[in-house]
């Protein structure tokens, strides 16, 4: 099928006398022997070596077709030149075997009657044999290579499943933070306590955050609006939690909030800002989240003025392995049609970039 | 006799503060709770200020953290880690005999650590030396949370005037001799100017900083890279510095100018 150039003697003649192949060789001969050795008159050796000579040099011929040479013209097929190969093989090596076994006799193998009738005989057998065996292989070798296609293509199916799965897993981990929670529940606790009309609303929330962030995992996709949803209602409890240094805004234009958009794509965002720019910084900082319809396509933005990348420390570590879980959702849910860019906010902070088709309808 | 059970708490968020001072009222009513901090380096200063006996500070907190603001307040004070759930954090705290809390702070919980903190202070108000201690448990707790952080001294202790402050080595902008100190001048993140002296020579403080960000352009003068705003060629392989956030020109002498040849 494929040919290397690359290919070793050593991996050439493991290939053209495997074993598979010399054993339906050794049985072939074995048979045909049987059927020549009724009236054979000279030594039983003699006859083996002969046929058994015959057999190897089919085997070589069938083996040095199957690669050589490498690039066939087109009116040829590999397959019709190897059974022919074969078919040439019998009598050439026939008369080859007759010719070395016979050396230093006075007479040469053809004027010997029982020679020449020998001869015929493993050559008419030979080729009444050698090239339906030569097809039949052929055709076993092309339905294992048709096997192997498919077990190729069922893991490689796999292989994908498994990776959709694990994108999805890693969104399950990451999302049960447990710092996050008791964090957060530590900051209602105590406005449970204190009688804070406050609690009823940040817990309400909380349990929006929550509800969104956990059963849509099983659905692949979901509209923009839930997912603005669901950054709203995180970033209400996070400036529970740290009133003095987050600031936030979210907008987006009403067509844009119908579009589909993968699960937690704009929230892993939205993390990461809170995360290495706005929670590292003393004084804190803002985020704007805006998300807007341009050219049929999606374009959404999360932009803070917190830390910022880390001046000498290139990218952030964190920020390196959300983002590339992010890029693999979006890759699932868009093929190659999705771009995701960073860059540096000015005058300090960073800003993502996301854009996607806008795509409507059934979620 | 016993020491006035005084504390500090520091966390940056705000309710957590109010819920740590509250509980603490109510399982310890003769704690004063003398000051509370919105972040690591706030809690150096404050402590430095009033000198409470016990901190409780939280791990996490933007800028300087809860375990290297411990490591400035050394054997000074008894200090409470307090810490939301965290695995690897609780595991180095029990190795290293650390209090610790963790949030959402329990009533019997914290009534342990009370009592535990009571018995201190009567005993004898020692302190055991906790930097090996928390120089693991940085290496713990920050081990798969933070970025790699850059090499050299973190942290500056500046005094100015009668208060001391503590000042980010990127928020320096240059750093002059003056005898035996050294003087700083920064600017804060909203851009406030400052400066005030570190007891240390200058000669001593190079070799601590990082070489990658702090540069010697004079003999008495080094500067932060990240603070300038372009270097001027002057007549005679002499240039200028001008910096982004102040006015002030800094000098770059002869021997010092190649550094900027590749600028």
């Amino acid at each position: 099928m494929t040919s290397t150039n690359t290919s070793t003697l050593r991996e050439d003649l493991t290939r053209v006398f495997h074993w598979r192949r010399v054993k339906v060789m050794l049985a072939t001969c074995f048979i045909l022997h049987l059927l020549v050795l009724v009236g054979w008159l000279a030594s039983y050796a003699v006859l083996v070596a002969r046929v058994l000579f015959i057999g190897f040099a089919v085997l070589l011929a069938f083996g040095l077709f199957e690669r050589w040479p490498a690039r066939l013209p087109g009116w040829i097929s590999r397959w019709a030149l190897q059974v022919v190969a074969v078919a040439a093989a019998v009598p050439i090596s026939a008369a080859l075997a007759y010719a070395i076994t016979t050396i230093g006799e006075p007479q040469h193998w053809w004027q010997t009657t029982g020679r020449l009738s020998g001869f015929g005989m493993m050559t008419v057998l030979g080729l009444l044999v050698s090239p339906w065996i030569a097809v039949a292989s052929l055709l076993r070798q092309i339905k294992d290579e048709a096997h192997k296609q498919a077990l190729k293509f069922e893991l490689d199916r796999s292989q994908y499943e498994r990776n959709a799965l694990d994108a999805r897993f890693r969104l399950l981990q990451a999302q049960v933070a447990p710092h996050f929670l008791f964090n957060t529940l530590a900051n209602i606790r105590e406005l449970v306590s204190t009688g804070s009309p406050r609690a009823a609303p940040v817990l309400e929330s909380l349990i929006a955050y929550l509800r969104a962030s956990v059963p849509r995992l099983n659905e692949p996709s979901s509209t923009l609006g839930q997912e603005l949803e669901l950054v709203q209602a995180y970033l209400e409890v996070m400036q529970m939690r740290m009133p003095d240094r987050l600031e936030f805004s979210v907008e987006a234009d009403d067509y844009a909030r119908a579009a589909i958009c993968p699960p937690m794509t704009l929230l892993t965002l939205v993390e990461n800002a809170m995360r290495h720019g706005i929670d590292p910084a003393e004084e804190g900082g803002s985020i704007e989240v805006r998300a807007l319809v341009r050219d049929g396509r999606i374009r959404a933005s999360v932009s803070d003025t917190g830390m910022g990348f880390v001046p000498g420390n290139g990218a952030l570590p964190g920020l390196g392995t959300g983002l590339a879980n992010l890029r693999e959702r979006l890759q699932l849910a868009f093929g190659g049609d999705a771009n995701l860019t960073l860059k540096e906010n000015q005058p300090h902070g960073v800003r993502a970039e996301m854009d996607f088709p806008v795509r409507t309808g059934a979620v | 006799m016993s020491t006035k059970a005084t504390a500090l708490i520091a966390d940056d968020e705000p309710l957590l503060r109010e819920s740590l001072t509250r509980l603490l009222a109510q399982t310890w009513p003769e704690l004063q709770v003398v000051a509370q901090a919105r972040n690591g380096r706030a809690a150096v200063e404050i402590f430095e200020a009033q000198r409470p006996v016990i901190c409780f500070l939280d791990v996490h907190m933007p800028g300087l953290s809860g375990i290297e603001a411990a490591r400035f307040i050394g054997r000074r004070a008894h200090v409470v880690f307090v810490t939301a759930y965290d695995q690897y954090a609780v595991q180095a705290f029990d190795q290293g005999a650390l209090d610790y809390l963790v949030k959402p702070v329990e009533l019997a919980r914290l009534a342990d650590t009370v009592a535990r903190l009571k018995e201190r202070l009567r005993a004898k108000p020692e302190i055991a030396d906790r930097d090996a201690l928390l120089d693991q448990l940085a290496a713990r707790v920050y081990k798969n949370a933070a970025p790699a952080l850059p090499p050299g001294l973190r942290w500056l202790r500046v005094s100015v005037g009668q208060t001391l402050r503590l000042v980010s080595a990127d928020e320096v902008d240059f750093l002059r001799s003056e005898d035996k100190y050294t003087l700083v001048a920064w600017h804060d993140q909203a851009g406030q100017l400052a400066d005030g002296l570190v007891r240390t020579p200058l000669k001593e403080l190079i070799n601590q900083l990082d070489g990658e960000q702090f540069v010697q352009v004079h003999r008495s003068v080094v500067v932060n890279l990240r603070a300038i705003k372009l270097v001027l060629r002057g007549q005679n392989e002499t240039a200028n510095i001008h910096l982004k956030y102040r006015t002030d020109v800094l000098p770059v002498s002869r021997t010092f100018l190649h550094q900027f040849k590749m600028m």
